[in-house]
Parts: C-alpha cells; structure tokens; sequence
C-alpha cells in the first residue's frame, strides 16, 4: 500500500518537477530577455544622425544594464540603414528568421565558442539625409540565465521535497491508524475460538462497530445453529438406540423362550419395533434430506395443485384396503409457486401420513388449496381426534410424540416445519371443520412468477 | 543510494582526469609572462615565485598596454601566452569578453572582492589609487589641491603659475591615461570642467609614468595629474623632491589585470603563478617588497600620510565587467578623443 503510494507520489514529482524545469526555464529566460531589451533600447538611443552619417555614442548605461547579469559576456553591433556596421563585432551571428516586420527578435546562437542570447532590434530612421531601417544587434551569455534557473530549481526541488516527505509521512500514518482496528480485531479473531461462547469485545472505534457486531452476530446464530444440531444428533441418536435396544430385547426373549407357542407374538413385537426403526431411518433421512435442499435452496417454478393431486392419488391407492374418504378441493387456479416440489411432497406426505395412522379406521381426509394476494394455503383436514390445544406447540417439537401409543418418529411435523420455513412460509395447526386436525402450510408468493 | 555512488565514481573519475590533465599532458618547465608592468615594479614578486618554483622557469616580456593588446589580438592562437597582466583594465577585459582566457581555479579567487574578479577569468591582483603628484619646492608657498575640484579651481585662478608646468597621460597612445580619463568622465561630474582647466594650463600629455614623474622631480614641471599612485608612491620614497595626493573627493584605483590565456601551454604553472600572485605571500610580497600595492593595502598609513584625520578618503575601485568596454567602442573612442583633444590640447587664448 505504502510502496504503492510511493510510486504515486514519486511520478507526481516527476511530473511537478518537469513543470518546475519548464517554468525556471521560462522567468529565467523572461528576466534577462527584458534586460537584453531594455539594454538594446538603450543602444538605440544612443544612434545618431550627423551630417549624412549615422553614428553610435554607446551608452554606459547599457553596459551599466547588461552588467547586471555581472558573469555574462557581452557582444554588440549596430548596423546602418545599407547594412553597414557602424561599430560593434563585426561577424554577429545573426538570424534567418528574423524579418522586418517585428521591431525585436529573440534567438539563441553560437558567437566566439559561447552560447548566446541574442536580440535584434530594428528602427527606421527617416531624418531628411539618412532614412532606412537601422539594426542593433546585442547578445548575452547565459551564464546568468543558468544561475537564475537552478535557483529556482533548487528551491522549488527543497520545497516540492518537503512536501513530499510531508504527504508521505501523512499517508503512512494515515494508513496506519485507518487499518489499526481492523489488524486488532484480526488479531483477536486469530486468537479466539470460534466455538467459544465469548463475542469480540466492541472496539470504541467507531467506523469499524458495525463489522465487531457483524462479526458477533454472525457466531451467535453459527452457535446456535450448532447447538441445535447438536441437540438434534442427541436426540436422533437416544431414538435409534432406544429403537434397537428394545428389538434387542424382543430377539433376547425370543431366543430364550421355551415355549414354541410364544414365538408368533415374539416376532410380531419384533417387526413392530423393526417398523419403527425402519420408519425413524426413513423420517431422520427425509428430515436431513429436506433441511439440506432448504439450505442450499433449490428452486423451480412448482405446479401446487398437480403435485397434491398426484400425492392424494398415491395415498388412495396405499390406503385402498381401509375405509378412509379422501377428498380434494380447490376453489381457482394456483399460481406457479417458487420452491422445492421434492420437499414439499414430503411435508405434505407426512401430513397425509399422519392424519391416515392417527385416525379412526373411518376417517375422512382432505386436501384443501386456497390462494390469496399473498400467498396460498395447503391444509389437510381430518375427522380424526385431533390435537387438544395446549399440546400443539409440543407436538412441533421434534421427537416429541404425544402418548397415545402408536408408533411414530416424532420426526414427520419437524419436517413440515423446515420445509415451509425454508419456503418462508409458516406451519399451523387448527381445528378442523371435519372435527379432527387442520395442518396448515401457509406459503407467500412473493416468489411466485 | 546506487546512483549517489555512481555519481560520486563519476566525479571522482572527472576530477583525477583533470589533474591529470594539469599535471602530465601540459607539465612543462615554462611559463610565459606578457606584462604591462615596469620589470624594476614587478621584479621582486617575479623572484619571490620563482624561489618559490626553482623548476619554472619564467621568462617575462614587457608591452605598454595598448601594444600588448595588440600583440595578443595579432599572434596566432598557437602562440599565445600563458598568462597576460595589463594596468588597462578595459582592455583586459575585452580580451576576455573575446574568449582570449580560462578560468582561475583555486580558492583564492572566490574570495576575492567582486570589483577584482570578472567570471574566474580576469583577476585584480593590486590595488593603485590614481593620484596627484607635484613638486614639493614649486609648491612650498602654495596649497597643494586635494580634490578634483580644488585642482580646477586652483588652474583657473593661477593660470601663469600652472602654464605649461601640468602634466598627464596621454589618453591616445596610454592604456591607462585612456582608462582613468575615461573612468573621471564616468564618475565626476566635474571632469569637463577639469578638462578645460587642463587644456587652458597647456597640459602636457605623456606615454609613460617614469617620463611623467621624471619631469615633475626635476622641476620641469610642477604638478602631475592622474598618475598610477604605485610609481608614485614608490617614486616619493625614493626621491623627496615630488610629493603625493590622493584625491580626497574620490579617488579612482586601478587593480592590475591579470588572466590565464585559454591556449595556454603551460596551464598548471600560470595556474600557480596566478594564484601566487593573489594568495597571502603574493599579496605581501607586492605590498612589501615590490613597487605595486597589494589588494588590501594599508589605507590608513596611506591616508595618515595627508594628515587628514577628519576626512576619509572615497575610494573607487574601477569594477572588472563588460562596462569598461564602452570606451572601447571605435566610434565611442574617437567621439572621446575628439573631445579630449579639444579640450587639452588646441590652444585657448587666456581670457
């Protein structure tokens, strides 16, 4: 970051010093030329007119002037209105481009192996006996020129340096201080557990309390989801050795009976409890299978009504040797609704599942679709004998059967619950208007297309 | 860090070269002096330095000032010599401006005042006041003039006394009479009327300084103006008929001007003769010795001398720069001459 910054700062130098370099040049060369000009007005006033001559009194005054640049060389030459010298250095260099239409012209050129400044300057003479342009030609070294420009150069380099170091040291500790909370709360990240109940303390910085917070939050809900899986595991594994060990003791008493007549009713004790392991499997597989797809939230366009249509006709047909009505009603058309039709069938499974094994023989079971502007409802009805209030909410709980002595995995309305909370949706249970149960799915449609 | 050390290898490389080029290319045994400067004024400081380099071997050629300028301007570059001294500022300083030096190199020279020092290349190396001298016996009665305007006064007032009896450079044929007649116009406002005084006294104009002081110890004549004050001092001590003033409203003073020639054959030794001509023993040896005055001379004995106690003398020392070579303009010169010609030298009625 810093190294970066360097490299930045360094080009803005190289950029701002070839500014510098520019505009030295430039009020080095822009002085001296105003001196070389004010000198060689000066020469020109001193030209004369005498008789038919043109004459030159030089002015000290020029000198005077031109000696202010008191290193430099001086060369002069004043030419008459024919291009005659009149007095001065004989063999000036002097300039193609220069023409008669500008009084005065600046150049640079190479006079007696120095370089020069020159300045032509150009007057036209029109006294009665002499008229034409006259010339005066004055040149410069530009040793003066150079010392003016590195001063300025070097004061501007130990200013623009300072600067920089300034910027630099600013950035370094700028940046220091800007990253200072979060290297602390990586450090203390670093050395804590994830797994360990304690939160990072707040920092009182107050531009990074949100990201402590944030980072609190998000290990408060990652414990809590552990510790009810934890619980889950618990509990799943109690049921699966509750459910073995017993089987266990049927094969023991079976084993050891004596008497052939007993072992009918062993054995069909045996299957009992061999179907309630089988079915505890099936539930904690469905159970895992349906948390699974809710977190990883598999979503397709579903047609509700034609997957219920088709788990209703599955469980006519399982239950075709009891007496059982099945029905199904749907008052319009359901929207497509976003979500996962694997899951849902299995919630609704259960649903069905359960209104069939903790009915009456003589049960009537249904499926009722409603839809409204915010979602839509599945309810499965039963006439059986339903769920007194004040056990509904333990009837949730997972692994939690009410006694009444049928087998069940305790499982099937924790499914329902994961699945209609992984659609958004929540799970209810109500009186029916057939006398026994409503489980209600109640499924907004805000992702519904 | 890298290019610090490069940069330090380059330098170190540039100088060795350099003093390599001092000490073996050029090293020779020789070293050629063209001088305007008496051989008797500049004798002991020669001797001092050659005691100093028993293995240089210097040989010394004397020129008034306007023929060594023109030696110089005339030889081909290949013989130049090394190293060329001349009372004639102006004239010093043209050369240089012409690209006829190099530069000093040496501490001394950047500790020298900056009248005395133009870009490292023409160097002041005495310091000689401009005075008046006169005969102490024709003025035994009289005042002596002690300024530029007292002096005119004085020539107006008593014409018979100073006719024919005043003497001074000739400003046509004389390097320096050009240089300090020139440099009075420049500084005084006076120095027109001063010129006409001169000319109504029938000035004599002279070539040469001993000529000049010759005349005003034998009585020839009575005052003399504008003389190199380093002859005259050195004059006075030796004879006590003539007498000295520096003028008291300013006093001009003339650095003889030396520099290195650029094709110089012998550069190492010119620089050491250069640079033992400014340094502490140069300087003492010109102050005590010799017939010229050191850079720092001893002001106040000079000005105890007039017994002017109350009064300071306003010393000005002609600047080494291009200024000076605005006299040297052809048709400035021959504007000037013109004008000091008539004024000295045509013949006025007195009035």
């Amino acid at each position: 970051m810093l190294g970066r910054s360097a490299i930045l700062l360094l080009s803005i130098f190289i950029i701002l010093s070839l500014g510098v370099w520019h505009y030295a040049r430039q009020s080095a060369n822009y002085s001296y030329d105003r001196l070389l000009n004010s000198a060689s007005l000066s020469i020109m006033e001193g030209l004369h007119v005498y008789g038919k001559q043109v004459d030159l009194d030089l002015p000290y005054a020029a000198f005077e002037m031109m000696q202010l640049a008191d290193q430099d060389k001086v060369f002069y030459q004043v030419l008459g209105t024919q291009g005659e010298l009149i007095t001065g250095y004989a063999d000036m260099p002097l300039s193609d481009e220069f023409n008669e239409e500008s009084p005065i012209f600046f150049y640079n050129a190479h006079y007696l192996s120095e370089e020069v400044r020159v300045v032509i300057r150009h007057k036209r003479l029109s006294e009665p006996a002499v008229s034409g342009w006259v010339t005066v030609v004055l040149a410069q070294t530009l040793r003066a020129r150079h010392q003016m420009m590195s001063d300025i150069l070097y004061r501007s380099f130990v200013v623009l340096f300072g600067i920089m170091v300034c910027v630099m040291i600013v950035l370094w500790v700028a940046i220091n201080r800007a990253l200072e909370p979060l290297s602390s709360i990586s450090k203390s990240l670093a050395s804590h557990s994830l797994l360990s109940a304690e939160p990072i303390k707040a920092t009182p910085i107050q531009e990074v309390s949100p990201l402590v917070s944030a980072i609190n939050d998000y290990q408060a809900q990652l414990l809590s989801n552990l510790a009810v899986m934890k619980r889950f595991i618990a509990d799943a594994s109690h049921q699966i050795r509750t459910a073995q060990s017993a089987t266990q003791a049927q094969l023991d008493l079976a084993s050891q009976s004596q008497n052939l007549a007993d072992l009918p009713e062993h054995l069909d004790k045996i299957r009992k409890e061999h179907e309630r392991l089988t079915r505890l499997t099936n539930q904690l597989l469905t159970h895992a299978m349906v948390v699974h797809r809710g977190d990883t939230a598999v979503t397709e366009k579903v047609d509700v009504e034609s997957v219920m249509k088709q788990l209703l006709t599955e469980c006519v047909r399982d239950n075709v040797h009891r007496l059982i009505e099945f029905s199904y009603q749907c008052e319009r058309k359901l929207p497509l609704l976003m979500g996962d039709s694997i899951s849902l069938r299995e919630a609704v499974r259960n649903l069905l599942d359960n209104a069939v094994s903790y009915g009456s023989e003589q049960n009537q079971i249904e499926i009722c679709l409603r839809t409204d502007a915010t979602g839509i409802d599945i309810m499965i009805d039963d006439a059986g004998p339903g769920i007194p209030i004040e056990l509904r909410a333990k009837a949730l709980e997972r692994f939690q059967r009410l006694d009444n002595g049928l087998s069940g995995s305790g499982l099937g309305l924790s499914i329902v619950t994961s699945v209609v909370e992984a659609h958004g949706g929540n799970f209810f249970l109500e009186d029916s208007p057939l006398g026994g149960l409503r489980a209600r799915l109640r499924l907004p449609n805000e992702a519904v297309s | 860090m890298k290019l610090l050390s490069i940069l330090i290898i380059l330098l170190a490389s540039k100088a060795f070269a350099e003093s390599a080029a001092l000490e073996t290319v050029w090293e020779s045994d020789k070293l050629t002096v063209y001088s305007a400067t008496d051989l008797n004024a500049i004798a002991p400081v020669l001797q001092a330095f050659r005691i100093q380099n028993p293995n240089i071997k210097l040989e010394y050629h004397e020129f008034n000032t306007q023929e060594l300028d023109r030696a110089i301007r005339a030889k081909p570059l290949a013989d130049q010599p090394d190293v060329v001294i001349s009372s004639a500022m102006d004239l010093q300083v043209r050369l240089v401006n012409d690209g006829y030096a190099q530069p000093v190199l040496g501490e001394a020279v950047e500790a020298l005042p900056s009248w005395a020092n133009w870009r490292n290349e023409v160097i002041g190396f005495t310091y000689e006041p401009i005075v008046f001298v006169y005969n102490k016996e024709a003025f035994e009665e009289k005042t002596v003039p002690l300024t530029h305007e007292s002096l005119a006064s004085a020539m107006r007032l008593e014409d018979d006394f100073f006719a024919h009896k005043v003497g001074s450079y000739d400003a046509r044929s004389s390097g320096i009479g050009y240089l300090v007649a020139t440099q009075d116009e420049v500084t005084s406002s006076i120095s027109g009327r001063l010129q006409e005084s001169l000319g109504r006294a029938r000035t004599k104009v002279y070539g040469q300084t001993s000529v000049l002081l010759d005349d005003i110890t034998s009585g020839k004549l009575i005052f003399g103006y504008n003389l190199l004050g380093s002859y005259s001092f050195a004059r006075e001590k030796r004879d006590s008929r003539i007498g000295v003033v520096i003028p008291q409203d300013y006093a001009l003073v003339v650095s003889r001007a030396v520099f290195i020639s650029k094709q110089a054959k012998h550069v190492s030794n010119a620089q050491r003769f250069v640079n033992f001509l400014i340094s502490k023993e140069g300087q003492e040896v010109i102050a005590k010795k010799s017939e010229l005055m050191a850079l720092t001379p001893d002001i106040d004995a000079l000005v105890s001398r007039q017994n002017l106690q109350d009064q300071t003398i306003n010393f000005h020392p002609i600047p080494l720069g291009p200024a000076l070579m605005v006299y040297l303009d052809d048709s400035k010169r021959r504007r000037f001459i013109k004008a000091w010609e008539s004024a000295l030298l045509s013949i006025k009625p007195n009035p």
